[in-house]
């Protein structure tokens, strides 16, 4: 029994080491009862003290939920997800602020740590100080901001534990806030384009998040403005058997620019867990919203028992004249991964972008791509998609792209790559393109490949075992992509897909 | 909660044809041919014409295409001579040297057909006849050519198909001149035609097979048929297809085949005419070392809707595949191509890339395009590309430049433009024919548009 024990714990250990990220953060919550009911969507609207449209508005997505089916036709495989089994509702118990740092729960503190959370935004995530007083650190900092210069807004299970930098941003007009908070102080704004983008009954998830969204971040840049700093959202799933949905509004007014970063991740669990969200930009004329997401929820163990099913919509509208979008996205985590992050190119002029590395591994599934829709005149897209398949993984890129009849000139540019590593996984592509207009001009192509043994060779005959030759040609693979990053993310993506593709040799 | 499905005027059309038909369709009375059709209306009924939601017919949807079923040809048509199977064929196409096999109105005419120069090297009978006291290769054979799971229209072929050409060609026979199969519809009234073609080809033969579909006549049809394949270990096999069926037809064929070890395909389809023409392709590597290279040619124009599918299926490793599809759309016509790859787990060092590319003339036309790749080995190189868009204004400079006037410059750009895939035809004689059917079509373009 001993011996077996001792196997057991070993293993254990290994798998631990595998996530990094999988570590958890025991901190007293307070949570919905389990199950979804009118009630609990009740319960979130009063917890989060929302005016009647909100929740009339809730009530109203619940309802259209209760009539819809679960989408099938994606290429995944799970186990029927029981929607009465799962905790709507998280949310860290809240007491009375702590004096310092020192005060505060060093578990949490521990967590910040391990997320890379510099100190002085440390203070404010745990309520040492709130945004607007000054800290002691500011001075020693030296500078007039410190030294990061990202703003984050930090979304822990259900609810936004808060956002730092908001003070400068307020200088600038950038409205930079939870949602929750919107709803509240900026109804007229969250009222005109929430679910503007995202329909209420745009889809089952969609639906779903609808009616029990918890929170997510609120953007708002004014006319003109350029956002003096990148935004960021961290998400992280922390309590057992919770699904997390957050809702992501960002509207770009005339002239403006944004760049906005989202990291998730969750910690170990061998039950799965649910996260569907929706993000919803829009950009009006002359404006620009780029939007990169590393997603490195937890993808299960190397059996394939638990991970996070990622039913993510995500959908930005180019609603004006010359704006643009642009989505990047680094997709390593997750047991499944179902996300489309979308571009309708409504203005005449406008310009969607894709650039996306999917990669897979132990039994993840991943099915990704991107819907370009062309709609206004002149308007152009671009997607260059890179999907790394390992161990039992199962890779899939879907796309569309599409002409409407009045999209004249319309121009698109698509490449997607899949590389193959081992003969037990699957890639595959599955593009729709659709020109309804003559005067479209679509390109598109796609390989599938296995890594080539002469570079694999050429990197081992140099001293490289088999798993760092792996990681170097991969970083080669998709480097037109990671080359699309923020800078704060581009070193920290190369060590994630080296991280994502152990044990994938030999 | 079960919802009873409303079955469309259409399908309703079929399903009191099979119940008014089943007792004197071929082969009734031999329990091996109404076993084959009881299952195969089984499938088609238990989920009717294919529509929108069917994935792989997704921009074809035959419930709201197919408005009426029409009642099936008569068995014996009126009268027709040689003379009007030339005609039919068009002065091109007429003066091949070839065995000629005709089929008309669902029925295999002996008398009109010359299969002389055949002997020794083959079989050939009709099928329609062959169902009554099968032999037992048809029996191995019919229907289990690498059948398509699910497709309701090669289901409903099984279920109503009233002849076709069954033929042989024996292990290490060289045929010296192509074998043409014409499907001709001949009718003044409107009527729907489900034929049916087996071919199996032996060890190591060479044959070329053209098989063609025109109408003498200009009255409303439904075709549907289906050809089946076997291409023995070593062959080498051509399968041509040429279609320009009159501008009131539904046209529908499906081509199942399966390929031995070592074996070289290369099918070309030419489409000019039908209403809605739908041309299915489903490819099965069997044996390792073979090769299929596909492409296709459409030309459409008016309110024509040309769809091409294919599937082809690398069961074991080895195996070359190509497919290459050129279409030119004026007016409002609508080109689709969807074409997909299967790697299975052991098809290693498979070799797969496809291309479909669509040069659209004017504002009405539209092109859908789904290239799927569905890879599940890591040794292989696969690959598909899709463009569409307009006559490159460069060229078109280029050419006005030196005194070429409009109309003629585009018309060179177009000839060019679908020359490259018609150059893919081996036989020079059907290659050259395809060429001059090009050209009186650009000719006599904005007819339709």
């Amino acid at each position: 029994m001993a011996a077996v024990q001792e196997t057991v714990d070993h293993v254990k250990e290994m798998e631990a080491d595998k996530y990094k990220y999988g570590f958890e953060t025991d901190i007293e919550t307070v949570k919905a009862p389990k199950g979804l009911n009118e009630d609990i969507v009740r319960f979130i609207s009063e917890k989060k003290d929302e005016p009647k449209w909100m929740l009339d508005w809730r009530l109203d997505a619940f309802e259209r939920w209760l009539t819809m089916k679960e989408p099938t036709w994606s290429r995944v495989h799970y186990p029927k997800i029981d929607f009465q089994d799962l905790y709507y509702y998280a949310a860290p118990k809240s007491t009375e602020g702590p004096k310092s740092l020192d005060e505060v729960d060093p578990e949490l503190l521990e967590t910040y740590k391990k997320l890379g959370i510099p100190l002085k935004e440390q203070e404010i995530l745990a309520g040492v100080r709130k945004m607007d007083e000054p800290s002691e650190l500011d001075e020693a900092a030296g500078g007039e901001y410190g030294s990061g210069r990202v703003a984050i807004d930090a979304v822990f299970d259900s609810v936004s534990v808060v956002t730092t930098f908001k003070k400068e941003l307020a200088k600038a007009g950038v409205i930079f806030c939870p949602m929750s908070e919107a709803v509240r102080e900026h109804p007229e704004l969250v009222k005109k384009y929430l679910g503007s983008v995202v329909p209420v009954s745009d889809n089952f998830y969609a639906t779903l998040n609808s009616a029990v969204f918890s929170d997510g971040s609120f953007v708002y840049i004014p006319e003109g403005v350029r956002c003096p700093m990148e935004l960021s959202t961290y998400f992280r799933i922390n309590e057992k058997q919770t699904g997390q949905f957050e809702r992501t509004l960002i509207i770009a007014d005339k002239g403006s620019y944004v760049s906005y970063l989202e990291g998730c991740t969750a910690p170990m669990r061998d039950e799965n867990q649910l996260h569907a969200a929706v993000v919803e930009l829009i950009a009006l004329d002359d404006a620009e919203i780029k939007y990169s997401t590393v997603q490195n929820w937890y993808p299960g163990d190397r059996n394939g028992v638990g991970g996070v099913y990622n039913f993510v919509t995500k959908r930005g509208d180019c609603r004006g004249k010359n704006s643009k979008i642009s989505w990047t996205q680094v997709e390593t985590g997750s047991a499944i991964t179902w996300k489309y992050p979308s571009c309708i190119l409504r203005g005449d002029n406008s310009v969607g972008e894709f650039y996306s590395i999917a990669i897979s591994n132990g039994y993840q599934q991943v099915d990704s791509g991107t819907k370009m829709i062309h709609l206004g005149k002149n308007t152009t897209s671009r997607i260059i998609s890179k999907g790394i398949a390992a161990g039992h993984s199962d890779n899939t890129y879907r796309g569309l792209v599409s002409a409407h009849r009045k999209a004249s000139g319309a121009r698109n540019f698509t490449a997607c790559d899949s590389l193959l590593i081992g003969n037990q996984c699957g890639a595959h592509t599955i593009p729709y393109i659709e020109a309804k207009n003559s005067s479209a001009t679509f390109e598109h192509e796609a390989t599938t490949s296995k890594i080539s043994e002469d570079q694999l060779f050429y990197c081992q005959a140099r001293g490289m075992n088999e798993e760092e030759a792996v990681a170097l040609i991969v970083n080669g693979f998709v480097r037109e992509v990671i080359q699309k990053l923020p800078m704060e993310f581009m070193a920290e993506t190369q060590r994630l897909i080296g991280i994502s593709l152990e044990g994938s040799v030999g | 909660m079960s919802v009873e499905v409303l079955k469309t005027k259409a399908e309703q059309g079929l399903a009191d044809q099979y119940t008014a038909a089943r007792s004197g369709l071929p082969g009734a009375g031999n329990g091996w041919a109404e076993g084959l059709r009881e299952a195969a209306w089984e499938t088609y009924s238990s989920a009717g014409l294919p529509h929108r939601r069917i994935e792989e017919w997704k921009y074809t949807d035959l419930r709201a295409l197919l408005r009426d079923a029409y009642p099936p040809a008569p068995a014996l048509a009126e009268a027709l001579t040689g003379e009007d199977v030339l005609a039919a064929l068009g002065p091109v196409l007429a003066g091949l040297d070839c065995h000629r096999l005709v089929i008309v109105n669902g029925q295999f005419r002996l008398e009109l057909s010359d299969a002389g120069g055949l002997e020794g090297k083959g079989e050939v009978f009709s099928l329609g006849d062959a169902l009554g006291d099968p032999s037992h290769w048809l029996k191995q054979t019919l229907a289990q050519v690498n059948p398509p799971l699910n497709d309701t229209v090669v289901a409903l072929n099984t279920a109503l198909m009233t002849g076709g050409v069954a033929m042989r060609i024996a292990d290490k026979a060289e045929l010296g001149k192509p074998v043409h199969i014409v499907h001709m519809l001949t009718s003044g009234e409107a009527m729907s035609v489900t034929t049916r073609n087996v071919v199996v080809v032996g060890a190591g033969a060479k044959v070329t097979l053209l098989e063609s579909y025109v109408s003498h006549g200009s009255a409303p049809a439904q075709r549907n048929a289906v050809t089946e394949l076997v291409a023995g270990d070593g062959s080498q096999v051509h399968h041509i297809k040429f279609q320009n069926e009159n501008p009131e037809t539904a046209h529908l064929t499906s081509w199942m085949t399966r390929l031995g070890a070592d074996v070289s395909y290369d099918a070309f389809q030419f489409s000019l005419g039908a209403a809605i023409a739908r041309n299915q392709i489903f490819v099965a590597f069997a044996g390792e070392g073979s090769r299929s290279h596909i492409s296709g040619a459409v030309l459409a124009r008016g309110r024509q809707h040309n769809d091409t599918t294919m599937v082809v299926d690398h069961g074991v490793p080895g195996c070359e595949s190509r497919e290459f599809n050129k279409l030119v759309l004026d007016g409002s016509a609508r080109g689709i191509v969807q074409c997909k790859a299967i790697v299975r787990k052991d098809a290693q060092k498979t070799d797969g890339h496809q291309m479909a590319r669509a040069l659209m003339l004017s504002d009405g036309a539209e092109f859908d395009s789904k290239p799927e790749l569905e890879i599940f080995a890591d040794d292989v190189v696969c690959g598909h590309g899709s463009t569409s868009g307009q006559v490159d204004a460069e060229q078109m400079f280029y050419l006005r430049a030196r005194g070429i006037p409009e109309p003629q410059a585009k018309a060179l750009l177009v000839a060019a433009f679908i020359g490259e895939v018609i150059e893919k035809v081996e036989n020079e004689s059907m290659r050259e024919a395809f060429l001059k059917l090009t050209e009186s079509w650009l000719a006599g373009e904005g007819e339709g548009g």
